[in-house]
């Protein structure tokens, strides 16, 4: 399944979106940088609506307690509800738990288009986490 | 996994669900029109505001609030009936929904100037009955307490509790250890009420007083200022002086009490002659009057749910509660393993009914 759900010029760096694909609600977006995501709007937490949360930067990893850099800004979305973040540039992978991924589909520029599909095959760990 | 209106986990409840944690929020010039002189001047004239105790509100990306949960306007998540009802009550098929407020202003864990603790308590009150519990018939109140003065907190429970849709009073969780026999007279106002109370976490200490470094330490840690309550109640006899008295902890989850219970009770068959008003085992004594909500709720598979209810020897001591509009809210779907029917009914709606008493008692609606 292919659609059209809006003009690139709609959808700006940094800016969330929940769109309508077929029956699914999905949250789109572009990073900072303005690399394009798309990805279903349930958290797969308890289900939140992704698309009320903050697409950000976080805190990177670090072996110093009491180290803060915050990095990757743009490129982190936070769930509205409890905060999981998800890194959209790596699949939309929890960033506490790589083993667990947002529902992931494809989503490019055709002309001035922004075409989302599925996936050909779900990524792994994607399946799992959506038949809790 | 697909949410359908009203549902629980595996599907539809008949009676709808009852919720026993739900912020409404209130504003300062909410309670001015409810408070006398002097006190609404200190408000509106001097710019009186309550000391906060917690110093961490950045827990997640809306603050301590659901992100989605902000009006539309920009007023703070719960401070609107409408929005409330469409957000909670109508989407969660909330049959009755237990108002616990008053965080902010709170003026049960105000330190000092108890007579303005107990004016805003009345104030609040008032308030919380006729902008709410009048205007929708699901939902149920709290009575809040300035408990420092516990003579002055009897009299504002007799004063508001015997509202037919007031069905707790709202203790605080502070310096003195609620087993105190100081606290009695609140106990017996509570019981001659019919009314339960109930313990919400507010913003205790868990660190000797003390709050920790990082908000994900106290966060974990808000069972042990249950525990220590709990403990205190037990020991210290409160309901074998109380017998009708029921009391509900709200906020900390029920994982830490099948540990609290086994400790107690091993505790009680070696030390039981320094405390011979306790004649059975706490373990019982928890089981009969202490029941606790569900959030926050850990991530359980199935088994792994059932597992600790097995521990805790019921299934009746659990109870519902979203929390709502609180960043932690959980989901009665989303938030819940698939369980048994018959479990289901209790946790989302039966073991609630049962603790309240004022609650209309019928099963079906
Ligand atoms: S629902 Fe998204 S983090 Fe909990």
């Amino acid at each position: 399944m292919q659609q059209v759900v809006c003009k690139l010029t709609e959808l700006q760096p940094g800016e969330l979106k929940e769109i309508q694909f077929g029956r699914i609600s999905l949250v789109i977006g572009r990073t900072g940088a303005g690399e394009l995501f798309a990805f279903s709007n349930r958290c797969i937490h308890q289900g939140a609506p992704l698309s009320k949360g903050k697409l950000c930067g976080t805190s990177a990893p670090t072996d110093l307690p009491g180290q803060y850099s915050y990095v990757k800004e743009g490129e982190v979305l936070r769930c509205p509800w409890h905060g999981r973040e998800f890194d959209v540039t790596a699949g939309g992978q929890m960033m506490s738990d790589p083993r667990r991924a947002l529902g992931r589909f494809q989503i490019f520029v055709a002309g001035e288009d922004v075409v989302v599909s599925t996936l050909n095959k779900p990524e792994k760990g994607e399946v799992a986490d959506e038949q809790k | 996994m697909e949410v359908k209106q009203g549902q629980t986990t595996d599907g539809p409840l008949e009676t709808g669900i009852i919720d026993t944690d739900i912020h409404e929020r209130v504003l300062y010039p909410d309670l001015v029109p409810y408070l006398d002189n002097p006190w609404r001047r200190y408000i509106t004239d001097c710019g009186w505001v309550q000391e906060k105790h917690l110093p961490y509100t950045q827990p997640t990306v809306a603050g301590l609030n659901r992100a989605d949960a902000a009006l539309p306007d920009g007023r703070p998540a719960g401070s609107d009936l409408a929005f409330l009802r469409s957000q909670l009550l109508d989407e969660l098929n909330i049959r009755y929904g237990i108002l616990t407020g008053a965080l902010d202003p709170s003026p049960s864990s105000m330190n000092g100037w108890h007579e303005m603790a107990t004016a805003l308590a009345s104030a609040y009150n008032d308030y919380q009955i006729e902008h709410w519990l009048e205007k929708d018939s699901r939902l149920y109140g709290s009575v809040h307490i300035a408990a420092q003065d516990p003579q002055a907190a009897a009299r504002e429970i007799d004063r508001v509790g015997p509202h037919p849709k007031m069905v707790q009073v709202l203790l605080p969780i502070d310096n003195i250890v609620w087993g105190d026999p100081y606290y009695h007279p609140i106990f017996a106002a509570a019981e001659r009420n019919n009314l339960v109370i109930a313990m919400h976490h507010n913003e205790p200490a868990v660190y000797f007083g003390r709050f920790p470094r990082y908000f994900i330490e106290w966060h974990t840690l808000i069972s042990t200022a249950h525990m220590m309550q709990v403990t205190s109640f037990v020991f210290n006899g409160v309901f074998e002086k109380f017998p009708n008295l029921k009391l509900l902890m709200i906020e900390a989850g029920f994982t830490y009490v099948p540990h609290l219970m086994r400790k107690m009770d091993q505790q009680y068959r070696d030390l039981r002659h320094e405390v011979p008003w306790i004649k059975r085992l706490p373990s019982e004594i928890v089981r009969e009057h202490i029941r606790f909500t569900t959030q926050p709720m850990e991530e359980f598979s199935k088994a792994e749910f059932e597992q600790w209810l097995d521990l805790l020897g019921s299934e009746e001591m659990v109870c519902f509660s979203s929390d709502y509009p609180h960043w932690d809210f959980d989901h009665p779907v989303g938030g819940f393993p698939n369980m048994r029917d018959s479990l289901r009914q209790k946790i989302f709606h039966d073991n609630a009914l049962a603790l309240y008493p004022k609650l209309p008692q019928d099963h079906r609606r």
